[in-house]
């Protein structure tokens, strides 16, 4: 079974306000077609449509105001009982790189595994922290000895206002 | 392998690797044994790159970032694990049979390079006094040999592991410049400390603390360390041979900048620096960091033969002369299958070097060595107690090595006779130890109704706060703490698995109390907001005059066949030849009769550069 119709062009704009990271931000991780693949593979159609056809809705009342459209969210995408809590963990998969279901299910903690080893390295919490996935992106040696150096965390979300 | 060797190893970690190292380098014919994969003892430059990167990846794969999750889970030879330790005992559910009444903490791996591939790189060393803790403290057993008799063997570890630090500013109790001798420099410049470290440093260097009514001034060092920085033009050795007139081992050279930093295995020019990957445990991804392949690959090849795939299962002990004719060991192709050969070796001498538990397992199979019955016992570990809260104002955690500065105050004192010493490592990985922090922030973040800019606003708020102060405590030695082994539990290849009884002595539980006393004062004086919770329901709870202490392994794995002077009361000689048979040393931190408060690998190194000697004098007789 496969959805109604492609929804790529709703995916990095509703991500980007999920995640409070900019449209630009989340391309710029490269794993925008490996994330949108996951969540059709990992959700029944129905759902998936059910659940664009609600963004798009959002979005488009929301109308780029940021209270309005988080309100929305807020009501519409975000709960839990709300297709099968496929904001949140859409949210969770640009933060961490996981998919939550899957590795609240695997049967041990050694076998919990990523999307994809590059999902683990693109996880924006690192971001969100100033820091960098351990283990990759290292900054050099006595990097560390400062406050890290880098674009400010709290950059407005101009791109998400302009996302459609 | 059909001929006799003049040593048969058993073991690529780091003790083995320096064993393989010396021994071949001397002239001597080696053969080493290694239970894991083929792969991994890759030394030249493609295949051990392309083995290193299936590592990497499957670090990069796994959810959970535990120390051996990036190395491979061999059926054939498993490797105790700190995810399969649970809150129940007895239990047998992993590697280990858990008999309690707490489950022991740390793991280890069984591969090429051993733990040295997880570890954290931690190499100040023990003190003094951590030598006489019967005759100062009453407490445990004295060492047969003193800090003294070490010290040079200490500067051969510290060559070899190519350590960075500033020898200045190791000032603590029972430690000053005299405990390293005047002109001393490690062989690189010290790590820097982390921004977080120094906004620590502000509210914590010479803070008065106060604990059952004394006054202790606590104090902040740079943590010496096993991972490449900056050359120190001031040191002046260059290499370690055997000087075959003296019969002495000898840290050589006297020409100051000369010291060439070690890369990585695969490409001598990456890894020349640590490139702050702040991934250390449980992998290194240029190989700053020392691991044991490193001293591996420069030994001389051509006298070094390599069996990998290759357990030991059984040492011969001819009962006649008392010494071993031989190692029985099993060669598996598939590691998940119970299909071996098996194959015995043969040499003028036998060293064990699979660390503190394979060790003893290995004894305690053959039957070997352990006259005194102390073969097994004693086994110890740091008992970590954490601390965990916020900062009032960001320190930017996540970032650097794990540990750049320690509080070095309580790791002697007259209290030793009352409860354990510890060290305290400042941590620069935020909360992520205690509570798999940050992905437990976005979980919590998410769980509060946070999403978008409020969910990224939160964890660039609270991540960036995130304080960890650890306190190692030292076990003391408890012939109870031990490992024996059953018919009833092996692995696949019909090899003795490790059963475990373990318990936390009164003198552990009061070390907790009176850390935690020590820690509110210290969170208290840079205004950090205590986020710690110590739950029933973690594996090591323990209670003490009523209040819970949770504590965690340090993967310190120490003890189980510890040297002495009589043979009544040890397992091996200051030699570290066993007492039993004369042909059979033990290499590795089982020798260890007490722990101190220094992680145990650099003083583990140390005794191994002194058993090398030993042996090859005994080869040379």
């Amino acid at each position: 079974m496969t959805t109604s119709r492609n929804y790529t062009d709703l995916f990095l704009p509703i991500s980007a306000w999920l995640t409070g990271f900019d449209t630009t931000e989340l391309q710029a991780t490269g794993m925008t077609a490996t994330y949108y693949a996951t969540i059709t593979t990992k959700n029944t159609a129905s759902c998936i449509d059910d659940f664009f056809a609600q963004a798009e809705l959002v979005l488009q009342e929301g109308g780029g105001d940021e209270d309005k459209t988080n309100s929305l969210i807020a009501s519409q995408l975000f709960p839990t009982s709300c297709y099968n809590n496929l904001a949140q963990n859409i949210i969770t998969m640009w933060y961490t790189g996981e998919w939550a279901p899957d590795v609240n299910a695997a049967p041990s903690l050694a076998e919990a595994h990523n999307i994809s080893p590059n999902a683990y390295v693109q996880g924006l919490m690192w971001t969100a922290a100033s820091t960098h996935p351990p283990g990759a992106k290292q900054p050099g040696y006595g990097s560390w000895a400062d406050p890290p150096i880098g674009p400010p965390v709290d950059a407005p979300l101009t791109s998400i206002s302009n996302a459609r | 392998m059909d001929h006799e060797y003049d040593v048969v190893l058993v073991g690529s970690g780091i003790a083995g690797a320096v064993i393989a190292k010396t021994l071949t380098q001397a002239g001597k014919r080696v053969l080493l044994l290694e239970a894991g994969l083929a792969a991994g003892m890759a030394l030249s430059p493609e295949p051990s790159y392309a083995n290193y990167q299936r590592y990497l990846e499957t670090f990069y794969s796994k959810a959970n970032k535990a120390t051996n999750g990036p190395y491979p889970d061999l059926p054939d030879a498993q490797s105790p694990d700190v995810l399969q330790i649970e809150a129940k005992t007895p239990y047998d559910e992993g590697y280990l049979v858990q008999n309690g009444p707490l489950p022991f903490a740390s793991d280890c791996l069984r591969s090429p390079g051993g733990t040295t591939l997880h570890w954290l790189g931690n190499v100040p060393r023990m003190l003094p006094n951590d030598f006489q803790m019967k005759t100062l403290y009453g407490q445990g057993v004295d060492w047969p040999i003193s800090y003294d008799d070490l010290k040079p063997w200490y500067e051969m570890a510290e060559y070899e592991i190519g350590v960075s630090g500033d020898v200045a500013a190791q000032v603590g109790p029972d430690m000053d410049r005299s405990n390293y001798g005047d002109d001393y420099v490690f062989p690189m410049k010290e790590i820097p400390q982390s921004y977080q470290d120094q906004v620590w440093m502000k509210n914590t260097e010479n803070l008065s603390v106060s604990l059952y009514g004394k006054d202790y001034n606590v104090t902040c060092v740079s943590m010496p360390q096993g991972r490449n920085s900056i050359p120190n033009p001031a040191y002046r050795k260059t290499g370690i041979f055997w000087n075959d007139e003296t019969k002495r081992l000898e840290l050589a050279g006297d020409e100051p900048g000369k010291y060439e930093v070690v890369g990585a295995i695969w490409d001598q020019n990456t890894g020349n620096r640590c490139e702050g990957n702040a991934s250390c445990v449980p992998i290194c991804p240029v190989q700053a960091k020392y691991n044991a392949l490193k001293t591996l690959k420069k030994s001389d090849h051509s006298k070094l033969d390599i069996a990998t795939q290759a357990v030991v299962s059984k040492l011969l002990v001819n009962d006649t002369t008392g010494k071993l004719d031989g190692i029985e060991y099993k060669v598996y192709a598939n590691p998940a299958s119970p299909i071996y050969t098996t194959k015995v070796a043969k040499g003028k001498i036998y060293v064990l070097a699979a660390g503190a538990l394979e060790n003893a397992k290995i004894l305690l199979s053959s039957n070997a060595a352990n006259s005194s019955d102390q073969v097994g016992r004693n086994l110890m570990d740091h008992l970590v107690m954490l601390m965990w809260g916020l900062f009032p104002e960001k320190v930017y955690p996540y970032r650097g090595p794990g540990c750049t500065t320690y509080l070095p105050t309580f790791r002697d004192g007259e209290f030793r006779k009352d409860f354990a010493a510890w060290i305290s490592p400042l941590d620069n990985w935020g909360w992520s130890w205690p509570t798999f922090a940050p992905g437990s922030d976005v979980s919590n973040g998410l769980a509060a109704g946070k999403f978008g800019k409020a969910l990224r606003d939160s964890l660039a708020d609270t991540v960036t706060r995130q304080a960890l102060l650890h306190f190692e405590c030292e076990q003391a030695p408890d012939p109870n703490n031990r490992i024996t082994v059953s018919p009833q539990y092996t692995d696949l290849l019909g090899n003795y698995r490790p059963v475990i009884q373990y318990d936390a002595s009164d003198y552990m539980r009061k070390s907790f109390e009176a850390a935690k006393k020590v820690g509110d004062q210290i969170f208290a004086a840079n205004g950090i907001e205590d986020f710690t919770d110590y739950n029933p329901s973690d594996a090591d709870y323990v209670t003490w005059k009523n209040r819970g202490y949770t504590f965690w392994g340090a993967g310190h794995i120490v003890g189980t066949h510890r040297m002495g002077s009589s043979p009544a009361d040890s397992v091996v000689k200051p030699t570290q030849q066993t007492w039993d048979h004369d042909n059979l040393y033990l290499v590795g931190c089982g020798n260890m009769p007490t722990l101190g408060t220094s992680n145990p690998t650099l003083t583990m190194t140390a005794l191994t550069f002194m058993a090398a000697e030993a042996i090859l004098k005994q080869l040379e007789a």
